[in-house]
């Protein structure tokens, strides 16, 4: 006897660990992934609009607030959620100024 | 693919005989073990003559018994059953004033409590049990109990008893019982009861027809014949059935009743025939020698220490198969078993959580080749040898194209997954493509200078 009902106590804590590393660490394994997936595609969509900006004819306010508000939130460096927003944004800030462009090559 | 999945079936299988296992060892650790002194008093009080054991003998009232144990030094009352050698008796007496007063068996107990107060008997006797004094004499083994239930002599306890009340030595034991040859008459009658009914019961005798129930028990094999006789009359030897017909009967138990005295002859007599005998009457002689038990009764507890003592296993009797307590197996061995179970489950985690995280194998789980430096490649020279085209309007496209393929090498640098990197390739594709459109020459449009590349 002595120790062996030690073999209870400790298998049954060892499964109750592995039972919750197995389950937890893939799931935060894969939210690092989203986020840093989603952070990549905002910084080169706020690169793409910062290109934008310095081929535009003039400026544009609008774009100009919400590039500043897509440069704010990746500097928060948030989750992904903040970084769809920034991506959106950015996004938005580069339509605007390819339309500026656009409409001043036609003219 | 299939390996995986027969991977988890194993995995949560060991979980779950794991957590089993546990749970029945849990239970197994339920102790039921019911002994109680301190929660007494106990539940069945068994009522005196429930059993059968009191007789309709009486006694009379103390003042008459008181008197007639004045008149006469040994009364005899009706019914009374004790008898012994006078002659060894008065050996003992001597010429001290023994009174001795011999009441039935079977008393209950006010009428026994009646008994004890005639104070001037010098020695008491209720059914075959002595008592004077501040004693009582017991007989200690087989021989004397023999003579006791079979004959109801007294003798040896008697003298013993009166011996210690007059100061003297303990007189020496001395055979009061004789066996003798039962007569061809007798034994043919006995014989032929046995072999029509099974059972021999003689007038007096108080054995019950029906069957006994604990007969199969105590004796699995053979036919189980019965022989009950009444108490025998003291002094005269004793007929010995038991073993003229043990030979009558061979393979058969014979169990024979004279009185009280139960004697058993047939297969492995030797074996336990004593002890069963020694342990019966070594625990009830004293309720046999006050009482008057129905030989039925007597029967019965015989028959049930036969079978205690079978099932004990102490004379290599056979005994019906019982089956093992699979529980009682298993426990030494759960402890392992639920090892086992954890280490499988943790070995088999491990490998999951490890498998997931090799980025290498997640790349090769990617259909088809990778693609994906290739690609980047191509587009990388294209742009090389776009920006080396002066083109004006043409800037802005290609410099946005060459920031995705910045993130598309960051983004595979960085282990993201090929989807991604996929994404962004197709976003710089798309701006090179503009740029190749403004600047009019479709040698530089992506999808022909890959292809032509490759080509």
């Amino acid at each position: 006897m002595g120790w062996s009902w030690l073999v209870w106590p400790v298998g049954a804590a060892v499964l109750v660990a592995a039972g919750y590393v197995t389950a937890t660490l893939p799931r935060r394994r894969a939210h690092q992934h989203a986020r840093r997936v989603s952070w990549s595609t905002a910084r080169s969509a706020i690169d793409a609009a910062t290109v934008s900006r310095d081929a535009a004819p003039r400026p544009v306010a609008e774009a100009e607030q919400l590039l500043t508000r897509a440069q704010t939130l990746a500097a928060d460096r948030g989750g992904p959620a903040a970084a769809r927003a920034a991506t959106d944004y950015a996004r938005r800030a580069d339509e605007l100024w390819r339309t500026a462009a656009g409409s001043q090559d036609r003219a | 693919m299939r390996r995986a999945v027969g991977t988890e079936v194993v995995r949560w299988g060991a979980l779950t005989a794991a957590v089993a296992v546990l749970v029945v060892f849990l239970l197994a650790q339920r102790q039921d073990i019911d002994v109680s002194y301190g929660q007494s008093p106990a539940r069945a009080t068994i009522a005196e003559g429930s059993a059968g054991e009191l007789s309709d003998a009486s006694v009379p009232s103390v003042e008459e018994m008181t008197a007639l144990v004045a008149a006469d030094p040994v009364v005899r009352l009706p019914g009374a059953v004790a008898d012994w050698d006078d002659d060894r008796v008065a050996a003992v007496i001597g010429d001290a004033d023994v009174r001795i007063l011999v009441a039935p068996p079977g008393l209950d107990e006010a009428e026994r409590d009646r008994v004890r107060e005639v104070d001037n008997a010098t020695v008491r006797i209720i059914g075959t049990q002595v008592s004077g004094g501040f004693y009582q004499a017991y007989s200690t083994d087989l021989d004397s109990w023999r003579g006791q239930f079979a004959t109801g002599d007294v003798t040896g306890l008697l003298t013993v008893l009166i011996a210690a009340l007059t100061d003297q030595p303990k007189p020496a034991d001395e055979e009061g019982f004789a066996w003798r040859d039962p007569t061809p008459a007798e034994l043919g009658v006995v014989v032929g009861d046995l072999r029509t009914a099974g059972r021999h019961v003689a007038d007096g005798a108080t054995l019950a027809d029906a069957p006994r129930p604990g007969a199969a028990d105590a004796f699995p094999d053979g036919t189980v014949r019965y022989v009950a006789l009444p108490r025998q009359p003291f002094g005269e030897p004793v007929p010995n059935y038991g073993p003229a017909l043990a030979e009558v009967f061979p393979g058969d138990p014979v169990v024979v009743q004279y009185g009280n005295w139960v004697e058993y002859h047939g297969p492995a007599a030797d074996e336990f025939a004593e002890v069963a005998a020694a342990s019966f009457y070594g625990q009830f002689s004293d309720r046999l020698s006050r009482y008057d038990y129905p030989q039925t009764n007597v029967l019965d507890a015989y028959l049930s220490r036969v079978t205690d003592v079978r099932y004990s296993g102490l004379f290599d009797r056979p005994l019906p198969y019982q089956p093992v307590d699979p529980l009682r197996v298993a426990l030494p061995a759960l402890p392992w078993l639920f090892a086992g179970c954890v280490v499988l489950f943790l070995v088999l985690s491990v490998r999951s959580v490890l498998r997931a995280d090799n980025p290498a194998g997640q790349r090769r789980s990617v259909r088809g080749h990778s693609t994906v430096p290739a690609r980047l490649a191509g587009l990388t020279a294209l742009a090389v040898e776009m920006s080396a085209v002066p083109g004006g309007a043409s800037d802005a496209p290609l410099t946005r194209g060459i920031g995705k393929l910045g993130a598309a090498r960051a983004a595979l640098d960085d282990d993201l997954p090929d989807r991604h990197v996929h994404t962004l390739l197709d976003d710089a594709e798309d701006e090179l493509d503009g740029a190749a459109r403004l600047l009019g020459f479709d040698g530089y449009r992506p999808d022909v200078y890959l292809r032509s590349r490759l080509g």
